[in-house]
């Protein structure tokens, strides 16, 4: 009984999220057992940069599963091309990747790390809006908070995906996921969070997978 | 015993004011094409042991030291950057010291900052860093300066402030090491003394 009572909490307090994926394919894809990938997170110096945290949940979920597909870490590649994918060095199109390779030393880099595809992540969750109200008491005699506050999230990301082997784009999926959570006071605080970016993570994780692999 | 209590408090409150960073980060070697000069580096002390202390309303006193993490980037991006690095007392060198030199660099700090996000309004802390980079020649006569400026920034949510300020001034000096290591060997005036060096004869503006 305790068991069921969980579980409907569990369900009742998640949110709900919805979330889109689209995919422009430019070129044929595929990736060998050894052949490796890296996730690299957009930063550049205005307000918004792609948050660590989603390009590691996408890192997360392409390492599980039965063929989860390698990666090298992020910090690792940055490290050993520095300084050729800092924020303001790093090639903004694939075109690029031609000038960068001439670079000594580069192409052998991420041949000996035999990285075949790069993926750039870009984009970020912001709150689109905001209300409700709820105040918390407490006194001698105890305490409680009453009322209903809410937020609506929309998260918006897109993976460009490069081939490091031909040197050209081979595609975008963009994820794109909106979601309103609650914190209602009923006495005690009770969050209903939707987490759209979760879902964009899940999503785009899916299909970037699927893409990879050639399956889509 | 309310003067053992006040003492108390005071230690208790005193720390909380002041945040102590001690800068620490990796130290990646840059993987550019060398530039074909031997050189002397003057690192002064105000370089090696640089500190930024800052205070700010509501967020207490921040003393941040950067010197080690910024001197050992700095050999490590210097090593990278030209055929041999030696390094040595402050210039004016000899003739005799010069023999095995063909120029002299000298970098400095000219300005560090930071913003938290309870200043900037934004999700993230940032830092920034201002080098200038003054390189001389075989002679001692000035070859060029040059202000470089770095950027950094780190989410705030992952860290605790001091964390956050550490990761984004670690960034700032890659970010300027990487503008360094990249454009210094582009500059004019570096080509047109590497061409002295190397013995071959100046390339005037109208011939440029």
């Amino acid at each position: 009984m305790s068991r069921l009572i969980s579980l409907i909490l569990a369900f009742a307090l998640t949110g709900c999220a919805s979330s889109r994926i689209e995919q422009v394919r430019e070129a044929s894809t595929g990736i060998k057992q050894d052949e490796a990938m890296v996730l690299l997170g957009r930063a550049s110096y205005n307000e918004k940069q792609t948050e660590e945290s989603f390009t590691e949940c996408i890192a997360d979920a392409l390492n599980e599963g039965e063929n989860p597909i390698r990666l090298i870490p992020e910090e690792q590649f940055k490290d050993d091309l520095y300084p050729w994918f800092e924020p303001r060095t790093a090639p903004t199109s694939a075109d690029e990747l031609g000038r960068l390779f001439a670079q000594p030393g580069v192409q052998q880099r991420i041949n000996d790390a035999n990285v075949r595809y790069l993926a750039w992540i870009d984009g970020d969750t912001v709150t689109i809006d905001s209300g409700g109200s709820m105040s918390c008491t407490i006194s001698t005699f105890g305490g409680g908070c009453f009322g209903v506050s809410y937020w609506e999230e929309d998260a918006s990301y897109q993976a460009s995906i490069w081939d490091l082997q031909t040197l050209t784009s081979t595609g975008q999926i963009s994820a794109d996921a909106t979601g309103t959570s609650y914190l209602a006071g009923l006495v005690l605080p009770i969050p209903i969070l939707a987490r759209p970016g979760n879902a964009a993570c899940k999503g785009l994780a899916t299909q970037l997978r699927a893409f990879i692999v050639g399956e889509s | 015993m309310v003067r053992k209590f006040l003492v108390l408090m005071m230690i208790l409150v005193v720390p909380a004011c002041t945040t102590n960073v001690v800068v620490e980060g990796t130290v990646p070697s840059p993987l550019v094409v060398k530039i074909p000069a031997r050189v002397g580096v003057y690192y002064s002390e105000d370089f090696r042991n640089f500190r930024y202390q800052e205070a700010i309303r509501d967020a207490g006193t921040w003393n941040i030291d950067l010197g080690a993490q910024n001197l050992s980037f700095f050999r490590n991006l210097t090593s990278a950057l030209f055929t041999s690095v030696q390094e040595v007392r402050e210039p004016p060198l000899t003739t005799e010291e010069m023999r095995d030199l063909d120029g002299i660099m000298i970098p400095y700090i000219e300005k560090y900052g930071f913003l938290t996000p309870s200043i900037s309004g934004l999700k993230f802390y940032s830092a920034s860093i201002e080098y200038r980079i003054v390189l001389y020649n075989k002679t001692g006569k000035k070859i060029g300066d040059w202000n470089i400026v770095g950027y950094g920034k780190s989410e705030g949510g992952m860290f605790t402030g001091d964390e956050a300020i550490n990761e984004a001034t670690v960034l700032a000096i890659r970010d300027g090491g990487a503008r360094i290591a990249i454009e210094l060997i582009d500059q004019p005036a570096v080509q047109a003394w590497l061409r002295r060096e190397a013995g071959q004869p100046e390339v005037t503006a109208e011939a440029e």
